[in-house]
């Protein structure tokens, strides 16, 4: 089953995932700096947009590449509150009650969450209705609907040019306490009565409409639950970045969650640790070699796409040989 | 304002028949082998740069580039079938699996062009001679537009003859309604769906000509929408029925051309949008397309 990782001994569990995330938190706080830092930062809030990814798209059953659109009506939400009023009153052509406003990090990070809520409405309807390929199109549509909408509110978003001077609130602590806050609600969740009925309307929708489930209120349920994890993990990246454009949360970004989830294992939690760990890594460690180099006098040009071409070869041999992922589902 | 309205109708034709040549070849490979094509795209978007290679950079003759472009994008289609899917099939992936490694085949491909090529717009090579435009009464039809017309008819009667009269389109239309029971009458599941992907690939290189006469510009990242909307065309016209896809890409062409004519110029960034919600609407309420889908219907809705 989707949970059984070192089954029957959840206290073990438990702390070995605890000392692994004060571990990273600890590490990227003091030791280590830079591109490393961003490294483990970054991973971890990318696997909390895969967790989030596994509750729709394994758990539910509905494939949704959404979460682009989601994180950046959260990110933009949060990021609005946060801005200093001398910034907004310059570049920013808000309500004055909004352009005098600074909100401190944590009410910013609620009211981001109950938008990308709002805005997963916009993914649940058309879930009731289509399946398969023309729900996964539907998503994809709908993102590139939000990235456009973000261009041309000029007054909200400045446009294409995109938000500077967001302040920095989140460290390691909030990342890596994000992650584990996610993993053990996600952990709870799916050994409870909801996240058992949530896996059976996923494997089969008349199975679990005949044990009597009811189907809409646990799809609403897997895009409510995903919705304020994206949220979350919006808010965490702007805060993070520190600038904010209509297009970070693009085709590109999508591919890479994508990549991680089904590199590392959809089927388990644990998966999607491992995915957003070998991508991130792999994404900003590559990156000096795609700017170009000097080895032994030669000089190699810079390859620019040189990462997703490597990912995605990865991908295609990882989705040949093994389609369920690295850490395969034990049964 | 007569004139005005059929310029734009000259215009929607000649866009929404590069839709209905890729809304083809989506159907026919969609039909067959239950699975979109995801690198439909970037096989048009390939075919077009080799013909941007050959034509411009060795000064070949149109005809040549675009026999050559056409090879091409035949070749990608089978080289993807033998590379990606016919592995995928022959160890039972699911079907969000196969999509996720054509995913991953389509951003492999548009990157590895765009790391080869950079994202520079290059030109075309269009014949002086298909520069020359026609004038009728106001009305201005340019050559380019008719030479489009007439090689997307042409190619959509060879299709549909290929489809509904030779024993390979018997049997391919056998396959995209009965799985089990075609497999039954001896029908090869690996021949039929690299069939459909030579024929669905030889599609987008046609697309790819015709795009490049239209619009005249040859770039990486070119592939990714016509691919959507290709798809869009196929789920209009109704999955499997290959003049469904075609007229579904026309009907197409006409909606973006009409309400980018026709949208009041404050609201014009927002065009890309509309064309968008349009077709989120149409697959939310008319997922089956306008015309009889030649499949199954509750493999259309999962």
């Amino acid at each position: 089953m989707l949970h059984s990782e070192l089954k029957g001994r959840p206290i073990l569990r438990y702390i070995f995932c605890f000392v692994l995330l004060i571990l990273g938190a600890v590490f990227a706080e003091f030791f280590v700096r830079g591109v490393y830092k961003d490294v483990l930062i970054l991973t971890a809030i990318n696997a909390i947009v895969c967790l989030s990814a596994v509750v729709t798209n394994t758990f539910a059953g509905q494939f949704s590449l959404g979460f682009g659109g989601i994180m950046l009506t959260a990110a933009y939400t949060a990021s609005l509150f946060t801005l200093p009023p001398s910034y907004k009153m310059v570049f920013l052509n808000l309500p004055p009650f909004l352009a005098r406003l600074q909100w401190p990090f944590i009410p910013a990070l609620l009211l981001g969450v109950l938008f990308s809520v709002l805005a997963s409405l916009f993914f649940v309807f058309p879930s009731f209705r289509l399946r398969g390929h023309y729900f996964i199109l539907i998503t994809l549509g709908l993102n590139v609907i939000f990235a456009n909408l973000a261009i041309n509110l000029r007054d909200w978003t400045h446009g294409p040019l995109g938000i500077r001077n967001i302040p920095f609130y989140t460290n390691a602590w909030w990342a890596f306490g994000g992650l584990g806050l996610t993993l053990w609600f996600l952990d709870r969740f799916i050994s409870s009565r909801f996240g058992r009925a949530l896996i059976i309307v996923g494997r089969d929708e008349t199975l679990a409409a005949s044990l009597g489930i009811n189907v809409l209120f646990y799809k609403f349920l897997a895009f409510l639950i995903s919705s304020i994890i994206q949220g979350f993990a919006g808010v965490l990246w702007v805060h993070y970045i520190g600038s904010m454009h209509p297009n970070v949360f693009d085709l590109n970004f999508v591919f890479l969650i994508v990549a991680m989830y089904a590199l590392g294992g959809s089927q388990r939690l644990s998966g999607a640790i491992l995915g957003a760990a070998i991508v991130t890594a792999l994404t900003h460690l590559a990156r000096p070699i795609q700017e170009g180099f000097t080895l032994f006098g030669y000089t190699i040009p810079p390859l620019m796409g040189l990462i997703q071409v490597l990912i995605a070869l990865i991908l295609i041999i990882v989705m040949i040989f093994r389609p369920e992922g690295i850490i395969r589902r034990k049964i | 304002m007569i004139n005005f309205i059929l310029q734009q109708i000259v215009n929607a034709i000649g866009y929404g028949c590069i839709l209905g040549l890729l809304g083809i070849g989506y159907t026919i490979i969609y039909g067959v082998a239950g699975l979109i094509n995801f690198a439909h795209g970037e096989i048009f978007m390939i075919a077009s740069i080799v013909a941007y290679l050959v034509g411009y950079l060795m000064q070949a003759s149109f005809i040549y580039a675009s026999i050559v472009a056409i090879i091409t994008a035949l070749c990608c289609g089978l080289l993807l079938n033998y590379l990606i899917y016919q592995p995928c099939i022959k160890r039972r992936s699911s079907v969000l699996t196969i999509f996720i490694a054509s995913f991953g085949a389509s951003v492999f491909l548009r990157f590895l062009l765009l790391m080869l090529l950079t994202d520079r717009r290059r030109p075309f090579p269009i014949p002086l001679v298909f520069e020359h435009v026609f004038s009728v009464g106001e009305l201005r039809v340019p050559l380019k537009d008719v030479i489009t017309l007439g090689i997307s008819i042409v190619v959509v009667i060879i299709t549909v003859y290929i489809v509904k009269y030779t024993r390979t389109g018997i049997a391919m239309r056998a396959f995209a309604f009965d799985k089990e029971t075609a497999q039954v009458m001896g029908i090869s599941l690996s021949r039929i769906t690299t069939i459909a992907f030579v024929l669905g690939g030889s599609l987008a290189g046609v697309a790819a000509i015709v795009y490049g006469l239209t619009f005249g510009v040859v770039y990486p990242t070119m592939g990714f929408l016509p691919g959507l909307y290709g798809f869009m065309a196929a789920v209009i016209g109704g999955i499997g029925n290959v003049l469904g896809g075609f007229i579904g890409g026309i009907l197409l062409g006409f909606a973006e051309i009409f309400t980018v004519a026709f949208f009041p110029p404050a609201l014009s960034p927002l065009r890309p949008l509309l064309v968008w919600v349009i077709l989120i609407l149409i697959m939310l309420f008319k997922p089956t397309g306008l015309f009889k889908p030649n499949i199954k219907f509750e493999e259309l809705r999962g």
